[in-house]
């Protein structure tokens, strides 16, 4: 075998080298793998339309003090944001990171970025490589830090919003914030002191996902 | 870190231009170690006494094609974000026939020719001029020929979707096809080969 290969033409050996790989071709499967995808384009337009893509903060708030498990809360922002603040039991993926995150498609995900867009971008992918039970947080870390740790109630305010308010101010400083009151929210929010990065006391991590990180890129 | 590098923003325009020129020199360097910078040879395939364009040509289909299958069933090259170009089938077979033509009647095609003129050959530079007259009659026709420059638009196709084959096998079937072409073209050069000599 070894001799009639040494006899043979240059030519010939790249044709036999060309010839076994277009056969081993055929056992290979499809060169296209992980990331193409299909979308089901009005199935999304009606989740979205039936607004049942998202959970609010209050809802978000409720479930880490409860210390739901059942649930994934990724921050798509970079890790220096990250570092800087994330809300107790996230795990930084950034959005190009999220297809290979090893995210499994029955797991509850809930997706938050600064604001809406990313996570709704990040919804998008997600769905459309058909992960089944993917959420964004509804207005993100914004409306994390104006609902929840940050509440204001404003001097006007009626008994009723008064009486919510309290609830309010229980949760903010479960999470470390600080309600204001008396002030308007938009000269007082700049200069308010994120909380520290500690898991508040009486709250658990959702099982399995404390503190996992992703590195960023390759 | 995978291909293509572009895409995947490794890096950006500027360096790209870079490298495409590094690519077209490349490119061009071998067809003109190919012998692809004489328009005598490349119209010799023509008159089938001379299969090198052939056999060149299909080697490099054949190269490419078993590289990217296998570096992207490796996982190195994303062949999703490799460009292919839509179908327009009618014009595009017409295009087809009319380089064709050109080529047989002016022994160049659009890149062999600037790998003439990059050797001095003066066919190859008048056969240059030639094509940036085209380009720019065809500028000016386009108004005219929009309706069919866009006919029978059929988006992106590719073999094994048109045919229902796993991509495994059309690599497969072109590979023997090749082989089989490359059989084919040297029994051709010997035969025409002889009959020219006599």
């Amino acid at each position: 075998m070894k001799a009639i290969f040494s006899h043979l033409s240059f030519n010939q050996k790249l044709a036999i080298v060309a010839g076994v790989l277009g056969f081993l071709a055929i056992f290979a499967g499809s060169p296209y793998t992980s990331n193409t995808a299909t979308m089901n384009v009005k199935e999304l337009a009606l989740l979205v339309e039936k607004e049942v893509d998202h959970v609010t903060v209050d809802e978000l708030a409720d479930w880490i003090i409860q210390g739901k498990a059942d649930y994934r809360l990724m921050d798509l922002r970079n890790e220096k944001e990250f570092n800087e603040y994330h809300i107790p039991t996230a795990e930084n993926i950034p959005v190009g990171s999220l297809i290979d995150a090893g995210l499994t498609r029955n797991e509850k995900i809930i997706l938050y970025s600064e604001g809406g867009i990313h996570s709704a971008q990040a919804w998008f992918l997600l769905k459309a490589k058909q992960y089944k039970a993917v959420y964004m947080l509804r207005d993100g870390l914004a409306e994390w830090k104006d609902r929840i740790l940050f509440p204001s109630l404003a001097e006007n305010a009626s008994a009723e919003e008064k009486a919510a308010f309290e609830k309010r101010k229980a949760v903010s400083m479960f999470f470390g914030g600080s309600p204001q009151t008396g002030t308007g929210r938009a000269q007082a929010t700049p200069q308010l002191a994120m909380p520290k990065l500690e898991m508040p006391a009486g709250s658990a991590a959702p099982a399995g996902t404390a503190k996992k990180k992703k590195k960023e890129g390759c | 870190m995978n291909a293509p590098y572009f895409k995947f923003g490794y890096f950006g325009d500027e360096i790209s231009l870079i490298v495409a020129f590094a690519i077209g020199i490349g490119f061009g360097f071998f067809l003109e170690r190919a012998g692809f910078g004489s328009g005598r040879k490349l119209a010799a395939q023509f008159y089938l006494y001379d299969m090198t364009v052939f056999k060149v040509m299909f080697t490099a289909i054949v190269t490419a094609m078993v590289g990217l299958f296998w570096l992207s069933v490796f996982g190195i090259v994303d062949l999703s974000l490799v460009y292919v170009s839509p179908t327009y089938l009618v014009p595009q077979v017409v295009g087809g026939l009319i380089l064709g033509v050109g080529f047989v009647v002016g022994g160049y095609c659009p890149g062999t020719s600037c790998v003439g003129v990059a050797t001095g050959k003066y066919d190859a530079m008048i056969y240059l001029l030639g094509i940036i007259a085209g380009i720019f009659v065809f500028g000016e026709m386009f108004p005219l020929l929009e309706g069919f420059y866009k006919s029978t638009a059929m988006d992106i196709v590719t073999l094994p979707e048109l045919f229902g084959m796993s991509y495994g096998l059309l690599v497969f079937l072109v590979v023997v096809m090749a082989l089989g072409g490359f059989a084919g073209a040297e029994w051709v050069e010997k035969k025409f080969r002889k009959g020219a000599a006599q």
